[in-house]
Order: structure tokens, then C-alpha cells, then sequence
């Protein structure tokens, strides 16, 4: 089986790599983390605050379903959380919120082929169906554009060498010294 | 609801070809053609799926465009009804019947044959009477950008639209990958392509 035939997609559409968004979550977890909780998007999208919310999910390497849901309050910062990907699970699912201006999106994206669930997007304050519906969809091109600006960051660095030798090393001492801090 | 107010749950699609000159009449023609249409003898199991308007699953007319057009938006429903019969429920008026027979006919037994036939006309007589289930998808099409929304991320209800909006439009959506995110630079996604998984367990000290 294809990594394609298990997103039910279609020979002649993008490849979709299991590892590849899993690790994007990861890293976006990660980044959050290390960056407190601000990036810079560049000239189109600028500065934003992005953390992870009330949600992760893990999965074995080799499994498609859920294996660990961690839920509530700042899961991010769990116990549970850390062990899992210590213990060698992968991130099929992360909540993340990101706010650009005054504007809060949230999202659930969800592995492999980082679809978005659970979108909310800012109110809208347009009345009827029609006005809401081009104010939506205003806002949800922009949620796109922001996890979009995200990945190509996250691509820059994942398909460069210094991602073997700096980053990952840094994820994995990242993961341990949470580890061992909640051991001591 | 979720193109017009609460949380979004979509798959997004790109939908690669050209949107022909007066599309409109093109659309609507296709979405009556294949709009949702119910049958008035079901069979156990069957699926019924079409179009219809996402304003009420019951409208399938797509005669007033201002109902599905919106600019360049066209929003519209999939809708999939599948009539299920109650198994422990069919199965004892299955029983009742086969019982009634045996008496009736001073048999012991009821052949294989006349069973099939008892259960064959239990099924049409129990299906008349059962509402289907109903299961309802939004779709959000950006005809100008070449992308849409299907309201849900289930594999099976994805083919299910895919295939109709092939069939309705002559154009084949294709779902949108991560690496469709990095848009027009192919040199990344290659570089991409050629990364492989790695593990992110810290490393144990011996």
C-alpha cells in the first residue's frame, strides 16, 4: 500500500509522506517551545504568536490509529505528552492556535495529509449568510496561508543537512531534559 | 453547518482545469442532473447520493443560482441516505413469520426456499416503513482559485464526492497534499521527497 492509498488519494495527486507531517508537528511543537511561542512569517504574513493548545494525539511509527490523546490544560507541557514521543510514538494530531494581529485562529492538524479540523476562526461580525460566507472564507485563506508559511519554514529547514546534525539532536535533547526534569 | 457558521472540518481540494465561459448554466445543469433523487422501493443496504442545496437537504431544483452561486463561491450539499434495517428486530419478525408458515402448512420445518421468499417480503414490507439514515456534506467551491472545501475527513465519504463531482462537473478534484503547500517551488518539495523519517527518542546514557 502507498502512502497515498492510506489517505485515500489518487495516483496522480502529490505524494503524501507519512513522516513528513508528523514531523512538521513535532517541530511546530518544538518551535513553539523554543521560540516563545513567536515567529516571524516574513514580509507577507509578519510576526505572530502561535502555542500549542488543548490537544495532542499519538500514534506508533507503524499504526494509523491513535494510539495516546492527550487532552485538557497545556498538554503541551504533560508528562504523558514528552514520554510519548520518548517511548517512540509519532504526532498524529496537534491543536494549535496562532494569533496575527488581533485575530485568534485554532486548528486541529490532523496527520498525514495535515487536514484542518475543528477550524475557529475569529468572529465574524457580517450578518447575513452571504456576507458570512466571503468573511469565512477570507479567514480561512488566511488561517491557510499561516499554516502554509509555517510549513515552508518547517521545509526549509527538514531538507537542509543542518537538520540531522543540529535540529533533530536538538529535538531529541529537548524531549530528554523535559524527561529528566520531570524525573527529578 | 460549517461553511456558513461554526468550526470547519474540510479536506481541501485543488481542482485543476478550466472553468468554461458561462459556467453557471453548465453547473446548474449539472448539479440537477445529478441531484439527489429518493426511490420508492429501497433495497437493504442500498446508497442513494446526490446534490442538493445547502440550504435545506430537501431542495434539489438549483433553479435560483443565487442560492448556490455566491460570487465566485458555489456552495451546495452531497447527500447519501442508506436505509438499514434493525437486524434483532428483522430477525424475530423473521422467526414470527417462519413460525406462522410451519403451523399453517402442518410442517415442522420451513424449506430454505419459502424462507427466502418470507424473508425477501419482510424486508420489502419493513424497508417501506423505515426512514433512511441521512448523512449530509457541505461543499465550498472557489471556481475562480481552483480549490474547495468538502465539508468532512472520512476516507469513504471523500470517494464518494470525489466520484460525483466527476461525474457532474468533468473535473477531478485532488486532495491537498503538505507538500502542496509549498505552492510553486517544486525544488523544495523534491528536497522534501528525498527526506526520510528519523527518530526523535533521546538518546540513553549506557
Amino acid at each position: 500500500m502507498s502512502a497515498n492509498d492510506s489517505y485515500g488519494g489518487y495516483d496522480d495527486a502529490t505524494p503524501v509522506l507519512p513522516h513528513i507531517a508528523a514531523e512538521f508537528l513535532l517541530w511546530l511543537w518544538w518551535s513553539a517551545a523554543n521560540s516563545g511561542c513567536r515567529a516571524d512569517l516574513g514580509d507577507d504574513l509578519g510576526p505572530v504568536d502561535f502555542w500549542v493548545d488543548d490537544r495532542l494525539c499519538f500514534r506508533a511509527p507503524d499504526e494509523g490509529r491513535a494510539a495516546a490523546v492527550i487532552t485538557g490544560e497545556n498538554p503541551a507541557e504533560s508528562p504523558e505528552a514528552r514520554a510519548a514521543i520518548a517511548g517512540g510514538k509519532v504526532l498524529r494530531e496537534l491543536r494549535l492556535c496562532i494569533r496575527r494581529d488581533e485575530r485568534e485562529f485554532a486548528v486541529t492538524l490532523k496527520a498525514p495529509g495535515l487536514d484542518m479540523a475543528q477550524v475557529t476562526l475569529p468572529q465574524v461580525v457580517s450578518g447575513s449568510g452571504e456576507e458570512a460566507l466571503y468573511d469565512r472564507m477570507f479567514l480561512y485563506e488566511e488561517l491557510h496561508s499561516l499554516v502554509a508559511a509555517f510549513f515552508q519554514r518547517f521545509a526549509l529547514a527538514r531538507s537542509t543537512a543542518d537538520w540531522s546534525e543540529l535540529t533533530a539532536p536538538s529535538i531529541r535533547s529537548w524531549v530528554g531534559e523535559r524527561m529528566v526534569a520531570q524525573d527529578g | 453547518m460549517g461553511i456558513l457558521s461554526g468550526a470547519l472540518t474540510a479536506r481541501r481540494y485543488r481542482v485543476d482545469g478550466e472553468v468554461p465561459i458561462g459556467f453557471r448554466e453548465g453547473f446548474a445543469e449539472g448539479l440537477r442532473s445529478y441531484a439527489f433523487q429518493d426511490k420508492s422501493s429501497p433495497t437493504a443496504g442500498e446508497e442513494l447520493v446526490g446534490w442538493v442545496e445547502i440550504h435545506n437537504l430537501l431542495d434539489v431544483g438549483f433553479e435560483d443560482i443565487n442560492r448556490w452561486l455566491y460570487d465566485h463561491y458555489a456552495i451546495f450539499s452531497l447527500r447519501v441516505d442508506k436505509r438499514v434495517l434493525p437486524a434483532k428486530l428483522f430477525k424475530a419478525h423473521l422467526e414470527k413469520r417462519v413460525e406462522a408458515w410451519c403451523q399453517e402448512h402442518q410442517r415442522s420445518k420451513c424449506p430454505a426456499a419459502v424462507r427466502g421468499e418470507l424473508k425477501e417480503l419482510l424486508e420489502f414490507e419493513m424497508l417501506q416503513k423505515t426512514l433512511p439514515r441521512v448523512s449530509v456534506y457541505e461543499v465550498c467551491w472557489n471556481v475562480t482559485d481552483g480549490w474547495l472545501l468538502f465539508h468532512n475527513l472520512s476516507d469513504r465519504a471523500n470517494e464518494r464526492f470525489v466520484k460525483l463531482f466527476f461525474e457532474t462537473f468533468g473535473l477531478h478534484p485532488k486532495p491537498e497534499a503538505p507538500l502542496d503547500l509549498l505552492g510553486s517551488d517544486e525544488e523544495l518539495g523534491e528536497a522534501m521527497l528525498c527526506t526520510g523519517g528519523l527518530d526523535y527518542r533521546p538518546e540513553v546514557d549506557a
